[in-house]
């Protein structure tokens, strides 16, 4: 069964002034597991495919499922706890708290959602293990390279055991030896904690570790590969 | 709450000189707000002292018509009963009869018109601090026939000095003028100036026997507690006819107005200057939110409430507010212990002036904890209402719009 389903979701911005159609009828559906990128040049609705999945924007039309709830016109507190709890996310650039350790911004959320305190422990040194940032636990963001950061962001989206992540471009800002890094270890939580990914990006690179590319022109879905067996590490 | 409480600290000092700019006027605001309420009820207080300590007491009783006719005739009836109903009563410590007439007193050089208080030396000793005013010389307690106790203001003007003879008039109970000569035993100096002119103090026996009767116009009661006053007047007047018993603020309600008004002082000064470091914070704080907009929808994009998002941006402004406060407090109440203790001299400003209204030269601060919390209580008050703007503006955020890049 899908996890995630929309329905003929549109996003028109500006629709009285100059209507900006960011989103055309787009109908898709994402299983668990999935590793799945959605391409397309800048300005193709990209960003905007994931906030409406991800509960950050409403629709103008449509509506987005995930595991068969209906988040399209949640209530705000609603559709806050709903993301703590069900959904991840990885930005571009600010997804730290500045005045946080590593280890602290990867708490954070667990402390959000109440976890126990040996536990949450447990899990944050876990993570942040695995996104190979063992022994920069006390580091701060600003003394951690972009690449350290967006781990440290994985590992955060992680902790709270979401059933999904949505990465909005979290290559964008690193640079190559980075980029793939981050790749190996999103492929590695993938498999090893059965996440499903959903991220965007226009690096052809990146593009090519994705199991699944949607491809986006002007608001419409274009074109929707599987690739299996996937190309690499698989 | 932990957390939200650790963030809110640290976000503080994301901006030191930014954060200790504000604290630094929170702590001037403090110390200059607290000191000047302390310095003025240490003045208002010390008045208060002077006038129930040397003179007024907490509570006297007269001819109902004396204080404002002020005639020998007007005496009190039955004085030595309303004593002996005193000496009965254990809320009284003490008290002192007084016999009071208005006069001239002459000097070889000049003439004034005085008042004439004669008091009787070891009950006014008990009853009231003024014999701490004498300067020079001695009390009325001394051997020499018809002792006079001047203030330092009218020998001067009299030129005359201890040892000197100066001569009362006066009506006696038959309103004719009398004369006696009295010669100085002491000299006195109060707060007030103008009192010092216009008093002069002689013993009850010595006027007595001028006016031709055993006769008191006035009996001063000083009380172990002086929230009891009310009962012991109320006692006072239904026991006894033809005379009335008055409280110390009946005597004299200018007094107790400014001693009311003395108690909510730090209400008044540090509202106004709460009011002006609110824009301080205000403004404090905006910066701090549009700065950090990216951060804020990211944080509500992950699954921060806006509740949390809220009470963070508070605790933000109130942990930065207090931490201001908690520091001018402590400095504020060394300060006002350290002058408490040595006294401001005012002269050195020109407080010299200051005794022509009944002020003391050297002025105690004084500021009680009710000052110190009430000064907290608006400080906390001042950084949540000058936060809610700011925090509303972050609830607005629609981290969709925020996060993306
Ligand atoms: N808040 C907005 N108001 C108006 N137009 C917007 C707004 N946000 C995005 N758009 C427009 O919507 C389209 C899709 O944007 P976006 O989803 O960010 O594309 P991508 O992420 O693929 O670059 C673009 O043309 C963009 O200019
Ligand atoms: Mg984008």
């Amino acid at each position: 069964m899908a996890i995630i389903t929309t329905h003929n979701l549109s996003k028109v911005y500006n629709p009285e002034t100059v209507p900006v159609h960011a989103l055309r009828d787009v109908n898709l559906e994402f299983e668990e597991g999935e590793f799945t990128t959605v391409r397309g040049p800048s300005g193709s609705g990209k960003t905007t495919l994931l906030n409406m999945i991800g509960g950050l924007d409403t629709p103008s039309d449509g509506y987005v499922e995930v595991d068969g709830t209906r988040i399209t016109g949640m209530k705000d507190r609603e559709l806050i706890d709903f993301r703590l709890n069900h959904i991840g996310f990885v930005f571009q650039a600010y997804n730290l708290i500045p005045v946080f350790t590593a280890y602290e911004n990867v708490s954070f959320i667990m402390l959000l959602q109440k976890w126990d305190k040996q536990k949450m422990k447990e899990r944050a040194e876990e993570l942040l293990t695995a996104v190979g940032l063992k022994g920069k636990f006390d580091s701060r963001p600003k003394q951690l390279s972009g690449g350290e950061q967006q781990r440290v962001a994985v590992a955060r989206a992680l902790a709270s055991r979401p059933k999904f992540i949505l990465a909005d471009e979290p290559t964008a800002n690193l640079d190559t030896d980075s980029a793939m890094n981050l790749l190996d270890m999103m492929e590695k939580m993938n498999k090893e904690e059965n996440v499903t990914f959903i991220f965007s990006t226009h690096d052809q690179r990146v593009i090519d570790r994705a199991r699944r590319v949607i491809t986006m022109v002007d608001g419409a879905i274009h074109k929707d590969e599987k690739k299996y067996p996937p190309l690499k590490g698989g | 709450m932990k957390m939200l409480l650790s963030i809110s600290w640290r976000n503080i000092w994301r901006h030191p000189a930014r954060s200790g700019v504000l604290m630094g006027a929170i702590i001037a605001g403090i110390w200059a707000g607290i000191l000047v309420s302390a310095l003025t009820n240490g003045w208002i207080q010390q008045r208060f002292n002077n006038l129930i300590q040397e003179e007024i007491t907490h509570a006297q009783v007269h001819h109902p018509e004396f204080l404002t006719e002020r005639e020998a005739l007007m005496y009190v009836d039955d004085a030595h009963e309303i004593f002996s109903f005193l000496d009965g009563d254990e809320r009284v410590k003490a008290y002192a009869g007084r016999t009071l007439s208005d006069g001239m007193i002459q000097s070889p050089l000049t003439s004034s018109g005085v008042q004439i208080r004669g008091v009787d030396p070891d009950r006014e000793r008990n009853t009231t601090t003024f014999h701490e005013n004498v300067v020079d010389g001695e009390y009325l307690d001394s051997d020499i026939r018809n002792p006079i106790l001047l203030g330092e203001k009218l020998t001067e003007k009299l030129n005359v000095d201890i040892g000197n003879r100066v001569v009362l008039t006066f009506q006696d109970m038959n309103n004719e003028l009398t004369s006696a000569s009295f010669n100085i035993s002491g000299i006195f100096r109060t707060a007030s100036t103008p009192y010092d002119e216009r008093n002069v103090f002689v013993k009850a026996e010595d006027l007595q026997e001028l006016l031709g009767d055993d006769i008191y116009h006035e009996v001063a009661i000083m009380l172990y507690d002086e929230n009891l006053v009310d009962g012991v007047t109320e006692d006072l007047n239904e026991s006894f006819d033809h005379i009335v018993a008055e409280s110390w603020y009946e005597l004299s309600p200018e007094l107790r107005y400014i001693t009311d008004m003395g108690g909510n002082l730090i209400v008044y000064i540090m509202g106004v200057i709460m009011l002006a470091l609110a824009f301080g914070i205000l403004n404090t704080m905006l910066m701090a939110i549009f700065e950090r907009m990216k951060e804020l929808g990211m944080l509500l994009a992950i699954g921060m409430s806006k509740l949390r998002v809220f009470l963070m941006i508070m605790l933000e402004s109130v942990i930065l507010t207090l931490s201001g406060a908690v520091v001018g407090l402590i400095l504020t109440y060394f300060t006002v212990n350290y002058l408490g203790d040595k006294g401001i001299d005012l002269r050195s400003m020109g407080g010299e002036s200051m005794a022509q209204f009944g002020f003391d030269a050297i002025v105690y601060p004084v500021a009680f904890m009710n000052d110190y919390i009430t000064t907290i209580i608006l400080v906390v008050v001042t950084a949540l209402l000058a936060a809610i703007y700011p925090a509303i503006k972050a609830l607005r955020l629609k981290p969709g719009e925020v996060v993306r890049e």
